[in-house]
């Protein structure tokens, strides 16, 4: 069974059928050839598959396409349509916060969120929120790293 | 500038596919799909130990989008349905037994995914269950039934002087390695103390986030492959072998691979997918899940005891060890992880006598494998917490101990073997001053351990081809078998090239991997593409650099030594000469390449134990200040301090990336990470159960270190560390625990039961540890 979905989707609207039992990764990598978002765990518990919906994180394995209907979604070929670099994007580059990549799409969609919603967040904030991706390759360290650099960078240029 | 002035400037050169990995961008064989491709489901055996009596897949063919079953007599018509490294035990599907839970019983191949999953529903299997042998001890024991009915296929690797190597040397023993040197009977004679102590090594997963995945195609005369694999060359020899085709009829395309840790080594589900898509005569593709991925290998649990004699001042006498490795159901990679295990006990340490058995014992366990490391984390567990308890009962500082004993640089690790590369005493007194060894005295319940990993780095007799094609424009092009799977190694040997050549990073790029066209390798494993690889990029990038050099010589009528390739213009005294001006001039509009060649073996050489000398040495200095809470019996970490020695860093950020990530990984394992049995099945093998690091777990003071001590046999003294960081962790945190509260787990990883159960046996004031 295939139902309509109108959302918005990195600021521009669609309408797709779409069946029922279909998640928003699929819907996404597969059916809008948006791949960044990576099915990893496919359980909502790594965050490699996170994406922002209506501003906030969404493990997009776990999510059934048709909850996003009339939603606003944000993946990370959103953040960087013409190939330059977000701050967000930049700060991971600079501090060599990734090896193999698979998370990093997720993380930097987790740091987005965050950014938005906490400017400056302090320590303890970060921790609560980065806690929902696993990186199996940085040890972390740079992750947080470039969270307080896209942090103070995203301040001073506002 | 040369890469090495970058460094020391502080100013690395951004990763080359650093752009592409943080836009999301990357390519993953995740990504990748093939017009009409049909995806394929595996069915996996619910027993530890079960005769397959039929299959009866009728139901599932009759179901709409079904287009194939296979199942183990499809796959027993194969020229060779086996695989594995060096004992070849494994079939491409269960052939008569299945062996643990969650071995391939059968595969579907359908429209979709979904179907292929639904349609596993309906296949019948009639299993006559077996008994199950589920520790090293019950596949040990004098009833066990034997696992395999006949011997395997294949040869143990060759070693050399004063080890042997023996295939199926008894029962349910997969394989056994045995090295001996010095007089050990004499040797113990002469100590004044012996002490005997078993350690209890556990069982973890690799938790790579990419899963498991190939696309293949195959026809009746040749197979293409896309996958994961990070040993594209072992693999086309493993398929050619497989399915009787010819090495160049075999081609595996790998692209960007997103983590591995060893999971991704060697020949696992890929023959399946191209027996699958040969039956269906379509593209096939096989995606596993991580649930499936934790049902396929497992870094090896081991029981390792250590009996060292010492004299009463501390220094290091004899050490006779007996190892085993729980390598689960099938070979894989047991042999050489056995023998790397055996090899590595003595630790960086001086002797004058050394035994060891070490074996790897068939299980119904998931199949143990290569995870960073390899072995040596095993061993530098056991090893380096004895010596740990060897200073403790002798009253000796655990520092000293280690330092009276330790290696110099320039002395052999053994007869016949290379020596020492590295300073080890200097890093690991630099890391004893980083976590405050023998600062003031501390709070009740903290305490301060350290401890030196070693592992050999490079591989046994190891190659690696290289080629550099380098446009008119001054690109260059890097092609070699080297995996990118996060270490960051197109970044490395362009480098390399780039040095010598002259040129930026910017013009850089490293090629997709494509046996077709990809120079050979011996498979991106043991911490080898800088050392290796590298060594033959650099000899690649001479290649390029002298025919550009006798190019210029012709067109100047000059001697190739008087000029310089600079910026890419060729100096001759005061005169400058554009070199592509030059180069279209003689060529032509279209410009020309440049071809270069290199090759780097090590070679093999049996005068030395594992019949290669190693390549070079790996220190892992580790040290942790933790705090233990008595009441509850949980360990905090507060401070971890890791370091290695690079040799010559050709990408400082990306060697502390792989010290930090790897010493993470080590802390999990220590502390609570662990793929447990519950009876016959595994506990947690998902990732809703299976607890990895998180950021939350970072200790509170997290330091790592890179040392380049320049003696390493890469370029410029480079040598590898991807797995250094991983090898000392386990033991460090130990003896931190010890020092903190005064008892010794012996067992990884050290929980808050472990450490509790401790507590209490010391204040019924029981003797020692027991083991818990």
């Amino acid at each position: 069974m295939k139902i309509e979905l109108t959302f918005q989707i990195n600021g521009r609207n669609r309408s797709i059928d779409v069946a029922t039992n279909r998640t928003l990764a699929e819907l996404l990598r597969d059916d809008l050839n948006l791949p960044g978002c990576r099915i990893a765990c496919d359980g909502e518990v790594c965050g490699s598959c996170t994406v922002i919906v209506d501003g906030q994180p969404a493990a997009a394995c776990s999510t059934f396409a048709f909850e996003v209907d009339g939603a606003q979604i944000e993946t990370i070929e959103g953040l960087s349509p013409d190939g330059s670099l977000h701050p967000i994007q930049q700060a991971f580059l600079e501090t060599n916060a990734f090896q193999c990549g698979f998370c990093t799409a997720g993380l930097v969609m987790s740091v987005k969120a965050l950014l938005t919603l906490h400017p400056q967040p302090d320590d303890q904030t970060m921790m609560d929120w980065l806690k929902s991706n696993v990186c199996r390759c940085t040890g972390y360290q740079t992750i947080l790293a470039a969270t307080r650099l896209a942090a103070k960078r995203m301040a001073s240029s506002e | 500038m040369t890469v090495n002035e970058r460094g020391r400037s502080g100013g690395f050169p951004e990763r080359i596919d650093g752009r592409q990995k943080v836009r999301g961008a990357v390519r993953f064989t995740t990504d990748f799909s093939l017009p009409g491709m049909a995806h394929a489901k595996v069915l996996r055996s619910p027993h530890p130990h079960a005769r397959i009596r039929t299959i009866d897949a009728s139901r599932a063919l009759q179901m709409p989008g079904v287009l194939a079953v296979v199942t183990g007599a499809d796959i027993s018509a194969m020229p060779d349905p086996f695989y594995g490294v060096g004992i070849r035990d494994q079939p491409v599907l269960a052939i008569d037994k299945a062996r643990y839970v969650g071995d391939m019983v059968a595969a579907v191949v359908a429209e979709d995914e979904l179907t292929a999953f639904q349609a596993l529903e309906l296949i019948d299997v009639d299993y006559d269950r077996l008994p199950a042998l589920m520790t090293i001890a019950a596949a040990l024991s004098k009833d066990a039934p034997a696992l395999f009915d006949e011997p395997s296929a294949g040869v143990p690797l060759i070693v050399g002087a004063g080890a042997q190597s023996l295939k199926e040397p008894a029962r349910n023993v997969l394989y056994e390695f045995r090295y001996s040197r010095g007089d050990l009977d004499a040797a113990m004679g002469r100590a004044e103390h012996v002490f005997t102590d078993t350690f209890y090594f556990s069982r973890i997963h690799h938790y790579h986030l990419e899963p498991y995945v190939n696309v293949a195609r195959a026809d009746s005369e040749n197979i293409e492959i896309w996958s994961c694999n990070q040993d594209p060359f072992i693999l086309r020899n493993d398929l050619s072998r497989m399915f009787g085709y010819p090495l160049h009829n075999v081609r595996i395309h790998t692209a960007m691979i997103g983590g591995g840790f060893g999971a991704k080594s060697y020949c696992k589900m890929e023959p399946l997918v191209v027996f699958l898509a040969k039956r269906v005569k379509r593209p096939v593709r096989l995606c596993l899940t991580m649930d499936e991925a934790f049902h396929t290998l497992s870094k090896h649990a081991a029981v390792l005891t250590l009996k060292t004699g010492v004299t009463a001042d501390g220094r290091l006498i004899a050490r006779e060890s007996d190892i085993k490795l729980d390598g689960g159901a099938y070979s894989d990679a047991s042999v050489s992880t056995t023998i790397k295990t055996g090899y590595r006990i003595p630790g960086p340490y001086r002797w004058d006598a050394i035994s060891t058995v070490a074996s790897s014992v068939r299980t119904n366990t998931i199949p143990g494998g290569s995870f960073r490391g390899f072995g040596g984390t095993q061993a530098n567990f056991a090893s380096e917490s004895q010596m740990d308890m060897i200073a403790r009962r002798l009253g000796l500082d655990p520092l000293e101990l280690r330092r009276k004993n330790m290696l110099a640089a320039g002395e052999a690790y053994a007869p016949g073997d290379s020596a020492f590369d590295s300073d080890f005493e200097s890093g690991l007194s630099r890391a004893a001053e980083m976590i405050g060894y023998g600062a003031a005295p501390r709070r009740k319940g903290r305490g301060i351990g350290v401890s030196v990993g070693l592992k050999d780095g490079g591989g046994t007799g190891n190659q690696a081809l290289a080629e550099i094609k380098v446009s008119d424009a001054g690109e260059i092009m890097v092609r070699a078998a080297a995996v990118e799977i996060g270490q960051g190694v197109g970044t490395v040997l362009g480098a390399i090239a780039a040095d010598i050549l002259d040129r930026p990073m910017s013009v850089v790029k490293y090629a997709e991997i494509d046996t077709d066209h990809t120079p050979l390798d011996t498979g991106t494993h043991v911490s080898f593409a800088t050392a290796v690889s590298g060594r033959a990029v650099e000899a690649a990038a001479i290649d390029v650099k002298n025919q550009i050099l006798d190019f210029a010589a012709e067109r100047l009528g000059c001697d190739a030594g008087e000029l310089l390739l600079d910026d890419w213009t060729i100096r001759r005294g005061n005169q400058s000469f554009p070199l592509q001006k030059m180069l279209r001039e003689y060529f032509g509009p279209v410009g020309t390449e440049f071809i270069g060649r290199g090759r780097m073996k090590i070679p093999y050489d049996a005068a030395a134990p594992l019949g290669s000398k190693n390549l070079f040495w790996m220190p892992c200095w580790s040290a942790a200040e933790v705090d233990v809470d008595e009441e509850t019996g949980k360990v905090t970490v507060l401070k971890l301090v890791v370091g290695t020695d690079a040799g010559r860093a050709l990408n400082l950020p990306a060697c502390h990336g792989q010290l930090e990530g790897a010493a993470l990984q080590a802390l999990g394992q220590s502390l609570f990470e662990e793929l447990a049995y519950d009876g016959t099945a595994p506990a947690n093998a998902d990732p809703m159960n299976y607890r990895v690091p998180l950021v939350t777990d970072v200790p509170l003071k997290f330091e790592s270190f890179i040392e380049e001590q320049g003696m390493g046999p890469g370029p410029g003294g480079a040598k590898g560390i991807g797995e250094a960081g991983m090898l000392g962790i386990a033991a460090a945190i130990a003896n931190a625990v010890e020092d903190a509260v005064g008892v010794r787990v012996l067992q990884l990883p050290i929980t808050p039961e472990r450490v509790l159960t401790a507590l209490r046996a010391k204040e019924a004031g029981s003797a020692g540890a027991p083991k818990i």
